[in-house]
């Protein structure tokens, strides 16, 4: 371990059990747990899919027929593309920005509130109770929207009993449950980064600007907004990636008759046991998420560090 | 002014429906937890009952809809969450503590790809970190033959445990980043000075100022290991955890067991949240307190001697308390008056539901087909579909059945 990797010599700084001991940590984690998997997921994605026993033989070999099959369908139909893998995904994609805006359009009233107006000791409480469903399973969490929004639930219920309403209303089979309880999910890792950027803010400049004339509107976009961007980043990656790649939501929510993409990746996986075209979905996730990652960083012109704090 | 009236109306109303938004739908699916009907629901109100928190209900059609107390598969998923979280912890947290401290000594070009990769975790999704854990030990547990090694490639426990660490540690590595940012170097060069080997600083100097963070990252890291669902279920393969036994009773149906497991969390969160709070505000007025006789003390003249009033202020959150208390009481006299409670209702309630489910037996076995209607008769039986398999032509280009 030379000068070039680190600002003095490594194992002189830590002493040798400590730093036999950093390295094992870090290299067993970035390597065996974060590196090789993927890799191994990428390859796997590539070949055909066989019974382990078949592994290595003459039927295994490398192939885009997982990346083909998700674009143009099973050799078998008569369609030119996969209307419906590609139909999930687009659906997927545009439902997690609608609900990354929105995330951020609910949040950003409130974390200002407490961020600048709220005294000290309500902001407290009211950041404790923010905090106190988040720690409520996400599963349990949608299952509460599930017994309002079921057919017999709560709404249904209320609403036929005061008469505004002869028939239930379809929330679940409309993915209206689905969309309230995504929205829902993830609300707090949008309020949080948000809170953070605006609290840092000095109050004397939002009340430089209301002294200078400024309408409170152009207060915020012109100060508030600006020095918050990195928190307004931070909040929409955080709320788009465990969007795009939740589970649990659309396990409870979602109606019998439409997939989340991630629940596609799961059906290729679990119910038609082929890893391969799974890995390959799940690559595509990734491909996705890493875009949109990128895409953050260049347009907002912040860096990675800023945006996981 | 009136318009700043206005404005603050509006704000207040937007907060109360936000909180009404995050805090509704846990209160209303608490409230179903007390309900003793099998679907979780509020407006049919049969009876009040702490059935699913003991044994559930065998339903009128012979179905076990298990309770709390009497659900196994539940009490395993929980140990199973609790063996994986004990795992996870000791796992993440050294690596996290490990990973945070080489950041400080890499060398400043590198901070940034280093720190990118350590952060990289947990933009993955998280059903990608568990497919990839479980392909790649699939594989080594093919290649390891029938041995050890395929028993543990093909664990989910530890699986799981591997998958989870993956990105737990990265949360670990966040607090440790954030707690050594205030970390004063001059420390450990002061007991290297005093000829201290650096083992000896490591454990005595650094291990000890990161003791607070240590305690908090293993706190976040079970949290977050226990309530994980995505990365789980494909990491954990036949066996199962809370999580995961969750999902599966939840799309087999909804009952109201899942209510009472969920107002039992709620209650566990609230409780450490309001404790956590107490002990927050005690040490910072303890805090205070030895500041002011601080300061009291280097004033000795006694100038800033301040006289306190033992005031008595109304916190705001009694009236919250208040407005909970009269609609808890408005809702049990309801009840009481209605006789919704005890075992006579609940008896009543299954005696009516069993009835009912005999009398449509009864109807279902009064409208069964007799023989002669099935042959033909008043149903129509063969007769309108003439003789379509008639035409011995039918399976020639078929090839015929032998």
């Amino acid at each position: 371990m030379g000068n070039y990797l680190f600002t003095q010599p490594f194992f002189k700084k830590n002493g040798k059990a400590v730093a036999i001991y950093f390295l094992v940590a870090i290299v067993f984690w970035f390597v065996f747990l974060v590196i090789i998997p993927q890799l191994y997921m990428l390859d796997l994605s590539f070949r055909s899919n066989v019974p382990p026993l078949a592994r290595g033989g003459p039927q295994d070999y490398y192939t885009m027929e997982h990346y083909q099959h998700f674009v143009f369908g099973s050799k078998t139909s008569l369609d030119a593309f996969n209307f419906v893998d590609l139909g999930v995904f687009g659906r997927t994609i545009l439902v997690s920005i609608v609900v990354t805006i929105a995330n951020l359009l609910f949040c950003y009233p409130i974390a200002f509130y407490i961020a600048k107006i709220a005294n000290p000791s309500t902001a407290r409480l009211l950041i404790v109770s923010l905090i106190i469903p988040f720690w409520i399973n996400e599963l349990l969490r949608s299952f509460a929207l599930r017994i309002l929004f079921a057919n017999e639930g709560v709404i249904n219920n209320f609403l036929t009993g005061i008469g505004v309403i002869d028939q239930s209303i379809l929330f679940i089979t409309y993915d209206i449950g689905l969309y309230t309880g995504l929205v829902y999910a993830y609300i707090l890792l949008m309020m949080f980064p948000l809170y953070n950027a605006i609290e840092s803010l000095d109050i004397n400049q939002i009340e430089a600007a209301k002294d200078l004339g400024s309408s409170s509107l152009r207060t915020h976009w012109r100060i508030v907004i600006p020095h918050a961007k990195p928190g307004i980043v931070s909040g929409c990656t955080m709320v788009f990636m465990l969007t795009v790649g939740a589970l649990a939501t659309p396990v409870v929510l979602s109606s019998p008759n439409t997939l989340w993409f991630p629940q596609l990746i799961y059906q290729w996986f679990n119910m038609n046991d082929n890893w391969s075209r799974g890995s390959a979905y799940s690559i595509i996730l990734l491909i996705i998420s890493v875009i949109f990652v990128l895409a953050m960083m260049r347009i907002f012109k912040v860096k990675i560090g800023e945006i996981i704090k | 002014m009136k318009s700043t009236y206005f404005i603050n109306f509006m704000m207040g109303m937007y907060i109360f429906i936000f909180f009404a938004y995050l805090f509704g739908p846990l209160i209303i699916m608490s409230i179903t937890a007390f309900n003793s009907a099998e679907f979780p629901s509020i407006s049919p109100w049969e009876c009040f009952s702490f059935r699913w928190f003991n044994e559930g209900k065998i339903a009128y059609d012979g179905q076990h809809l298990a309770g709390l107390l009497s659900d196994w598969r539940l009490h395993d998923g929980i140990i199973s969450s609790l063996i994986i979280g004990a795992g996870v912890v000791s796992l993440s947290v050294p690596i996290g503590m490990a990973a945070a401290i080489v950041l400080t000594q890499v060398r400043s070009q590198l901070r940034d790809i280093y720190y990118s990769i350590s952060i990289m975790p947990v933009l993955f999704p998280g059903v990608i970190i568990g497919i990839s854990t479980v392909v790649l030990w699939d594989r080594i547990a093919g290649l390891g033959g029938d041995g050890f090694i395929s028993d543990v490639g093909r664990n989910g426990i530890f699986l799981t445990i591997l998958a989870q660490t993956c990105f737990i540690s990265t949360y670990c590595f966040l607090i440790f980043v954030a707690r050594l940012q205030r970390f004063d170097q001059t420390q450990e060069e002061a007991a290297l000075d005093l000829g201290a080997t650096q083992t000896q600083v490591f454990f005595k100097i650094l291990v000890p100022y990161l003791m607070p963070a240590i305690a908090s990252a293993a706190v976040i890291a079970f949290l977050f290991s226990f309530e994980n669902y995505n990365t789980t279920v494909f990491s954990i393969l036949s066996d199962q955890t809370l999580t995961t036994v969750i999902a599966s009773k939840v799309r087999l149906g909804i009952s109201p067991a899942l209510s009472a497991l969920a107002l039992t969390i709620i209650a566990l969160t609230v409780i450490a949240a309001v404790t956590y709070e107490i002990l927050r505000r005690r040490s910072e007025k303890k805090y205070a307190q030895s500041q002011e006789i601080f300061v009291k003390e280097k004033a000795a003249s006694g100038r800033i001697n301040k006289e306190y009033k033992a005031g008595f202020k109304v916190p705001k959150g009694i009236v919250a308390i208040l407005l909970i208390l009269v609609f808890a009481t408005y809702a049990a006299t309801q009840i009481v008056k209605n006789d919704l409670y005890g075992q006579s209702c609940i008896d009543a309630a299954d005696q009516e539901k069993k009835s009912k489910f005999l009398e449509q037996l009864q109807t279902l076995e009064s409208n069964e087909l007799t023989e002669e209607e099935l042959s033909g008769g008043s149903l129509g039986g063969t007769e309108d579909y003439g003789d379509i398999f008639g035409d011995p032509s039918l399976f020639q280009d078929f090839g015929g059945f032998d």
